[in-house]
């Protein structure tokens, strides 16, 4: 290298900034690749278990399963290798399961919180259970996930689920002020069945738009920047590029789960006022009795604090914790301090109550 | 992997770069605006008229839609091809049956549960009669 004229290096390094920058830019990174298996199917939605690295004696008892959001992949939980919350998990002892979704069809606009809470999810356990040979185990629900998984754990607290963690979850829509998108959606701006009726589902570059719109300049300008500015460092390159695909791969919610969403919870804030109702039977949070680990992300614009907070005061569990960890929405699981900070605490939290 | 990351020397030896001043403003002034576009999203007035957009757009491109979707499932009808309710009403009769089989799967594991611990449990040895 050194014989080379500067002009040449120059011209070399700039070729390999623009490779780099096209590939960032125009290539899906390889994400999601911690070695799973697909256990159990349900239209869309699927049932994976990664597979286990630590030998059965000395795993933990209680197995973990993961809940992710509606509207995105859940391959954000496992990011890419040596930076991904399974990977973590399924290395400390943990008998990890995924519960993801999938892509609702026109043919699900008609799916809502009560078939995803009551109908979907206690069969994904109901195979969990039977595969892991383990009656108790321990829930995982992230932003909408945790709606999810905090209903089922009201509505059936003893179906042998033994530890609960919400992270970020969106449970108190009661501070208008302060949440953004309650502002959006205030039903004097926001006509959630004129957006249903033209679509069915709710599109999935409307939901992208919307988080993305919280913080424009972030978002649309700055991120870019910064994969400007890091081109010469291929680790920054390789992380954005992965943070990217998981980014801009979004997926449609249901239309009969989004109206819920926006309704029931955004506009009238059923589920803590106790008057959410799922198949008739109402969701009440003082019936959780499964141990609590509920983690907000201090910097959170999507789901701010006083959103997970007031469960802590509502639900039955004798042994509840509420840790705070810095970073954004996704940033706090999947940011360069998450492996630092928020998984460890998990493990050491969950750890103690799975033996 | 192993590599050592590049271009990312520690703050002592980094060589003089004669852009970064101009970065250094160009970033206060991304934080500033930045700032001031969080606080403009957050506001009634944002939300008055994003939503009046959208709803402007959706009343407008309605009775377009409308009469697409009239004409395409009289189009189809007549070719004697499906329509998309068609499809929808085969795949909720699908999701039911795979109900259905989850059911029979679950009860399958169930009855194999006992068996697979008989199995692995030591036998005793049956006395003479």
């Amino acid at each position: 290298m050194t014989g080379l004229h500067p002009a040449t290096l120059a011209f070399g390094q700039a070729e390999e900034k623009l490779r780099r920058l096209t590939t960032a830019l125009t290539t899906r990174a390889a994400i999601a690749q911690t070695p799973k298996q697909l256990i159990w199917t349900l239209n869309k939605a699927k049932l994976y278990r990664y597979v286990p690295v630590v030998p059965a004696e000395k795993r933990h008892h209680v197995p973990l399963l993961l809940v992710f959001a509606l509207m995105n992949r859940p391959d954000i939980l496992d990011l890419r290798p040596g930076h991904s919350f399974v990977e973590f998990m399924v290395n400390k002892g943990y008998d990890v399961y995924l519960l993801d979704w999938g892509c609702p069809g026109l043919e699900d606009r008609n799916l809502k919180f009560d078939d995803y809470t009551l109908e979907y999810l206690p069969r994904a356990i109901r195979k969990l259970k039977a595969i892991s040979g383990s009656q108790e185990f321990s829930l995982l629900g992230w932003c909408i996930g945790a709606i999810i998984t905090t209903s089922y754990a009201a509505l059936r607290p003893d179906d042998g689920l033994r530890n609960l963690i919400l992270l970020t979850a969106p449970l108190d829509f009661a501070d208008k002020e302060t949440i953004t998108f309650a502002k959006w959606t205030d039903p004097r701006y926001f006509d959630v069945e004129k957006i249903l009726a033209a679509f069915g589902n709710m599109p999935a570059g409307m939901i992208e738009y919307g988080a993305k719109a919280l913080k424009p300049v972030e978002n649309y300008v700055g991120n870019y920047l910064r994969l400007w500015d890091n081109l010469d460092n291929p680790y920054i390159v390789e992380a954005w590029h992965a943070m990217y695909t998981w980014v801009t791969d979004n997926i449609p919610m249901a239309g009969g789960a989004f109206r819920q969403l926006i309704v029931d919870l955004y506009q009238n804030n059923r589920l803590m006022q106790g008057t959410w109702e799922l198949r008739g039977e109402r969701v009440d949070v003082g019936r959780i009795r499964a141990r609590l680990l509920t983690v907000i992300a201090e910097g959170d614009h999507i789901t701010p604090a006083c959103q997970s907070e007031s469960i802590h005061q509502k639900t039955g569990s004798g042994d509840k914790e509420l840790f705070r960890s810095p970073g954004g929405h996704i940033g706090i699981m999947a940011g360069s301090g998450a492996s630092t900070k928020t998984w460890p605490h998990i493990d050491g939290w969950l750890g103690r109550r799975s033996a | 992997m192993g590599d050592k990351p590049k271009g990312n020397p520690s703050a002592g030896d980094k060589p003089y770069d004669p852009l970064e001043a101009w970065r250094n403003m160009r970033d206060a002034t991304l934080d500033a605006w930045s700032k001031a576009m969080i606080e403009a999203v957050n506001t009634e007035a944002y939300a008055s008229a994003t939503g009046a957009m959208l709803d402007a757009s959706l009343s407008a491109s309605a009775p377009f839609r409308e009469a697409l979707e009239k004409s395409m499932v009289q189009t189809l009808q007549m070719l004697n091809l499906p329509t998309r309710a068609d499809f929808e009403s085969l795949a909720e009769r699908m999701t039911h049956l795979e109900m259905r089989l989850d059911d029979i799967d679950a009860k399958l594991d169930s009855l194999s549960r006992p068996a697979r611990a008989d199995a692995s449990a030591p036998k005793r040895k049956s006395k003479p009669r």
